[in-house]
C-alpha cells in the first residue's frame, strides 16, 4: 500500500508544474537581485502583459553558488530567457563561459553609454553604490572616512570591516579599484588593511549588522544594505567614498538574455520593460533605494542623484578580465 | 528487491558523483589543487578538529540522553523525548545566530555584564564545536535509545546480580548498542564537516569553504571538484577508524523484551531529570528565547508568514515523499550490508559515509549534468521529481547506514528459523525482519525528512523555477531582512517541522496506549 502510495505521489511530483499549452505564455528569468525587490517588479510584468513569470530567486548577499553556476551547468540546454544580476561580475563571467546572447533593447536609450555592453551582450539599469557605512552613536558624522583608503588609517585598527573580496559587489569594486589604481598600489593597501587588523567577514549585510550592533565602528557595504538598517531605525549612516579621489563605485544591475533561450521572444519583451523608467522608478521608491540612470526618474530619498556626484570611469570587461586573478590575490593578502 | 535498491543507488547516488569527477578531467593542473599548501592544510586540520570534536562532545551529550530514555524512569517522556529531539530541527546557522546574539561582542552577556567577557570565546574552535554538538546531538540520542529497545534487557539483569548498575552500562549496554551509537557519530561528524554556515558565522576557516569558493567566486567546477576529494579522504579515514573500533562484534542479541525497564536504574532518575533539563535549557530554551526576544521586534507576524503558505505545502510534501521513497529503498541496502561478509560490509560503510559527504553543490551540478539532457532524463528536469533525486542522491547513503545500523541486531537466527519452516525470502522479510526494526525505519524516516527539509545547496541549483522550498524562500528573502524577520522567519521554519513530528508522536503514543 504504502509502496503503491509513494509511486502515485512520485508520478505527481514529476509532472510539470504548469500545463504545456501555456508554454508560449510563460517566460523563465533568473534573478540574482533580492527577491524581496525584485519579486514585485516581475509580479507587475504579470499584471501588465499577461505573460506567466517563472522565476529562480538567489541573492549573493548569502555567498550563494546559486544561479551562475545552474546556468552555467544548463549551457547546453539552457532552462532559462532572461539573466537580471544584481551586480556586474557574474554577467562578465557568464558572458564569457558563452551564457548569454547579444539582444540591443529599444528601453536602453538613455542609460549612459558606459553601462550598455558595445557588443549587446548586457545592458545596465538601476544602480547601486559602495559605501561606507559607520555606527552614528560611536562616530560622528565629521569623523567617519571619507575614502575607502581612509580604512587603512590606525585610528580605525580592529574596528573596520569588509566582506569576503571574493565574492559578490566587493569582488566588483575590488576589481575595480585594481583596474584603476594599479597593482602595486592596491597590495600596499590591501596589507595596510591587514596589519590595521581589518575584519573580513561573508557578506555585506554581515558587515551592516556589525556595524549597528556597534561590534565594528565602520565598514564598507552596500546603499541597498545600509538603507534597511536606517528605515529600521538602526543607529548607521553612510558616507559615498572617493567622491574627491577615485570616484564613487556605481554598480548598476544588469540584465541578459540567455543564448538559445526556449522563449526568446518573451524574453526580449521581458528585458524591454526591466529596461524601462517604470521598473527603475519601482526600484527607487523600494527599500532597495537604487538609482535611475534614465534621466528624468525621480531618485531615492537619502540617496544622491547620479548627476551629483563623480562616478567611477571603468571598462567593465578590461575589470572583469582580471576579476579572479586580483580578488583571490587580495584575498591573500588578507590571509583568507 | 536488493539488486534494485543497488541499482537505484548507483544511479541516484554514484551517477552524480561519477559525472563530476569524469568532467573535472585529469590534466596535472586540475589535480595539481590536491597539494595542498600550507593554508589549506591548516583549513583540513581545522575542518578535521570540527568534524571530530562536534562527533565526540555529541555523543557525550546524546548516549547519555538516550540510555536515559530507554532505561530510566523520569516523568513525562515522550514530552521530554520530543524537545530533547527538538534542537535537531533547528537549521544550525539559526542556532549559531542565537548564540552570537547571546555571546557576541555586543551580544546579551556584554549588555548585561557591561562589557565584552566572552566573545573570544564564542567566535572559536570550540565555540563552533559547541553549537554543532548542540545541533547534532539529538540523533546520537534518539540512535542509541532505538539500539536500547533491541537489546535484551535479560542480559543486563543477569550482569546486575553481580555488578554496579554503571558497571553494567560500561560493560554491557554500551558494547552492545556501539553500532549505532559509531553510526551516529559518523553521520554527526559527516554533517559538521559539510556545514560551513556555522563557522562562517563563528569566524573559524574550515575547508569546505575553499570548495564553495572554488564554486561562488571562481565557478570552476573541475576545481570544486577535485577539492572535494580531500574532505571525501578525511570521511573515509574515520569511517575506517570507526569500523575498525567497533568491528562486527555486537550484533547478536535476541529479540528483546522491548522497552522493559530495569528496577536497578531507577535509582538514576533524578540525576537523568536533572541532566535533561540542564540540556534542555542550554540546547533549546536558550536559542529559542533569544530568537523570540529578537522576533518580538517584528512589527507584523502576518507579514512574515505572508506568501509563506505555498513553500510550507511543498517543503513538508516534498520532505514527506522524499523519506518514505528513500527509507524505502535504504532498508534493502541496509539489509545487504547488514548481511554482508565483514569485509564487504566495511567496504559498505566507508561508500556511504562517503557519498553522504559529497558537498551539496557537487550534488547539484552533478544532477544538472545528468539529468538536463534531451529524452527521457530530460522530461524529470525542471519538475519537483529534481528535488527527490536532491534527496535521493544526498541522504539515501545516511539512510542504509541508519538501517544497517539496525538490522545487525535481527539475530540471522530468526531468519533460517523462517526458511527451515517453509517460508519465501520475502515472507521471512514482511513477517520476520521488518516488524522488528519498526523503530529504525520510523527513526530512519524521521532523520531524512529533517534533512530533507533543510536541504538547500543542492535543491537551490535544481528547483524548478516557480515556488519551490521553504529554506529556498527564506534563504532569498534573508539577506536584507531586518534581524527581527530573520528571527522570526528562523522561528518559522522550526515551527513548521516540528508541528508534524510533534502530531506524529502523539498518534503514535495514542495508537500504542489504545
Amino acid at each position: 500500500m504504502l509502496t503503491a502510495a509513494a509511486v502515485v505521489a512520485v508520478a505527481a511530483a514529476c509532472r510539470p508544474r504548469e500545463p504545456a499549452q501555456n508554454a508560449e505564455r510563460t517566460v523563465t528569468i533568473y534573478v540574482s537581485t533580492d527577491r524581496v525587490f525584485s519579486e514585485p517588479v516581475l509580479r507587475e510584468y504579470e499584471k501588465r502583459s499577461g505573460v506567466r513569470v517563472s522565476a529562480v530567486y538567489d541573492t549573493e548577499e548569502t555567498k550563494s553558488t546559486g544561479l551562475a553556476n545552474r546556468l552555467i551547468a544548463e549551457v547546453n540546454r539552457p532552462q532559462a530567457d532572461v539573466f537580471w544580476s544584481n551586480e556586474p561580475v557574474r554577467t562578465l563571467v557568464l558572458k564569457s563561459r558563452g551564457v548569454l546572447a547579444t539582444y540591443r533593447s529599444s528601453s536602453a536609450e538613455g542609460i549612459p553609454d558606459a553601462l550598455v555592453d558595445p557588443e549587446g551582450y548586457w545592458t545596465g539599469f538601476s544602480a547601486r553604490i559602495r559605501v561606507i557605512a559607520y555606527n552614528t552613536n560611536l562616530v560622528k558624522a565629521g569623523d567617519a572616512p571619507r575614502s575607502v583608503f581612509d580604512l587603512a588609517d590606525p585610528r580605525w585598527k580592529g574596528k573596520a570591516g569588509i566582506a569576503d573580496p571574493r565574492f559578490g559587489s566587493t569582488s566588483f569594486h575590488v576589481a575595480a579599484l585594481y583596474a584603476h589604481v594599479g597593482d602595486a598600489k592596491m597590495d600596499v593597501f590591501f596589507r595596510q588593511l591587514k596589519a590595521n587588523d581589518v575584519r573580513i567577514v561573508d557578506s555585506n549585510s554581515v558587515v551592516r549588522d556589525l556595524v549597528a550592533r556597534g561590534e565594528l565602528h565602520v565598514g564598507l557595504t552596500d546603499t541597498d544594505d545600509v538603507n534597511v538598517a536606517i528605515e529600521n531605525g538602526q543607529p548607521v549612516a553612510m558616507v559615498l567614498p572617493d567622491r574627491d579621489g577615485v570616484g564613487v563605485p556605481v554598480m548598476p544591475n544588469m540584465v541578459s538574455l540567455v543564448a538559445n533561450a526556449p522563449h526568446l521572444d518573451e524574453g526580449r519583451a521581458l528585458i524591454d520593460y526591466l529596461l524601462s523608467p517604470d521598473v527603475e522608478r519601482m526600484l527607487a521608491d523600494s527599500e532597495a533605494v537604487q538609482i535611475p540612470l534614465h534621466a528624468g526618474v525621480p531618485g531615492p530619498r537619502n540617496i544622491p542623484s547620479i548627476d551629483s556626484f563623480r562616478p567611477m570611469t571603468l571598462d567593465y570587461t578590461k575589470a572583469a578580465a582580471r576579476v579572479d586573478e586580483v580578488t583571490v590575490r587580495a584575498a591573500t593578502i588578507l590571509g583568507r | 528487491m536488493i539488486g534494485i535498491a543497488v541499482a537505484a543507488f548507483a544511479l541516484f547516488c554514484g551517477l552524480p558523483l561519477a559525472y563530476m569527477l569524469a568532467q573535472s578531467g585529469t590534466t596535472g593542473a586540475t589535480y595539481a589543487a590536491l597539494l595542498l599548501d600550507a593554508r589549506q592544510r591548516a583549513l583540513l586540520y581545522n575542518t578535521a578538529a570540527l568534524g571530530t570534536g562536534t562527533a565526540l562532545l555529541a555523543t557525550l551529550i546524546g548516549a547519555p540522553l538516550g540510555l536515559a530514555l530507554a532505561r530510566v524512569v523520569v516523568p513525562f517522556k515522550p514530552a521530554l523525548r520530543i524537545a530533547l529531539a527538538a534542537p535537531v530541527l533547528l537549521p544550525p546557522y539559526v542556532t549559531g545566530l542565537a548564540w552570537v546574539y547571546l555571546g557576541g561582542s555586543a551580544g546579551i552577556v556584554a549588555s548585561v555584564m557591561g562589557r565584552d567577557v566572552i566573545s573570544e570565546w564564542t567566535y572559536s574552535l570550540p565555540g563552533a564545536i559547541l553549537v554543532l554538538s548542540l545541533v547534532f546531538y539529538p540523533l546520537s540520542m534518539l540512535a542509541t535509545e532505538v539500539a536500547m529497545r533491541r537489546v535484551e534487557t535479560r542480559l543486563e539483569e543477569a550482569a546486575l546480580v553481580v555488578a554496579s548498575p554503571g558497571r553494567v552500562v560500561r560493560h554491557i549496554t554500551l558494547p552492545l548498542v556501539a553500532p549505532s551509537v559509531a553510526a551516529a557519530a559518523l553521520v554527526i561528524f559527516v554533517l559538521a564537516v559539510s556545514e560551513f554556515g556555522v563557522p562562517g558565522l563563528l569566524r573559524v576557516r574550515v575547508f569546505t569553504t575553499e570548495v564553495f569558493t572554488a564554486f561562488a567566486a571562481l565557478y570552476d567546477f573541475s576545481r570544486a571538484t577535485i577539492l572535494t576529494l580531500p574532505l571525501l579522504g578525511l570521511s573515509i579515514l574515520v569511517a575506517a577508524v570507526a569500523a575498525l573500533l567497533v568491528g562486527e562484534r555486537l550484533v547478536v542479541t535476541r529479540r528483546g523484551l522491548g522497552s522493559a525497564q530495569l528496577i536497578a536504574f531507577e535509582g538514576w532518575s533524578g540525576r537523568a531529570s536533572a541532566a535533561a533539563a540542564c540540556v534542555l535549557a542550554i540546547a533549546l530554551v536558550a536559542p529559542l528565547a533569544v530568537l523570540t526576544r529578537e522576533a518580538l521586534a517584528v512589527p507584523s507576524v502576518a507579514a512574515v508568514v505572508q506568501g509563506s503558505r505555498e513553500a510550507i505545502g511543498n517543503s513538508l510534501t516534498l520532505a514527506a515523499l522524499g523519506a518514505t521513497v528513500v527509507t524505502l529503498i535504504a532498508v534493502w541496502l541496509g539489509y545487504a550490508r547488514a548481511r554482508a561478509r565483514r569485509r564487504f560490509g566495511v567496504v559498505a560503510d566507508v561508500l556511504f559515509v562517503v557519498l553522504f559527504a559529497v558537498p551539496s553543490t557537487v550534488v547539484g551540478v552533478g544532477l544538472i549534468g545528468v539529468w538536463n539532457r534531451a529524452g527521457v532524463f530530460g522530461r524529470l528536469y525542471g519538475t519537483d521529481g529534481m528535488l527527490l533525486l536532491v534527496y535521493l542522491a544526498r541522504f539515501l547513503p545516511v539512510a542504509a547506514l541508519a538501517l544497517a545500523a539496525g538490522i545487525r541486531y535481527v539475530p540471522t537466527s530468526h531468519e533460517e528459523a523462517a526458511a527451515v519452516g517453509g517460508a519465501g525470502w520475502w515472507r521471512t522479510m514482511i513477517r520476520i525482519v521488518l516488524p522488528q526494526v519498526k523503530l529504525a525505519l520510523l527513526a530512519t524516516w524521521i532523520l531524512v525528512f529533517i534533512l530533507a527539509f533543510g536541504e538547500l545547496g543542492a535543491s537551490i541549483l535544481v528547483a524548478p523555477p516557480g515556488e519551490a522550498t521553504l529554506p529556498i524562500r527564506i534563504y532569498t528573502i534573508i539577506a536584507n531582512a531586518p534581524p527581527a524577520h530573520v528571527a522570526a522567519l528562523a522561528l518559522l521554519q522550526s515551527v513548521v517541522v516540528l508541528s508534524p513530528l510533534v502530531l506524529l508522536a502523539f498518534v503514535m503514543t495514542a495508537w500504542r496506549t489504545r
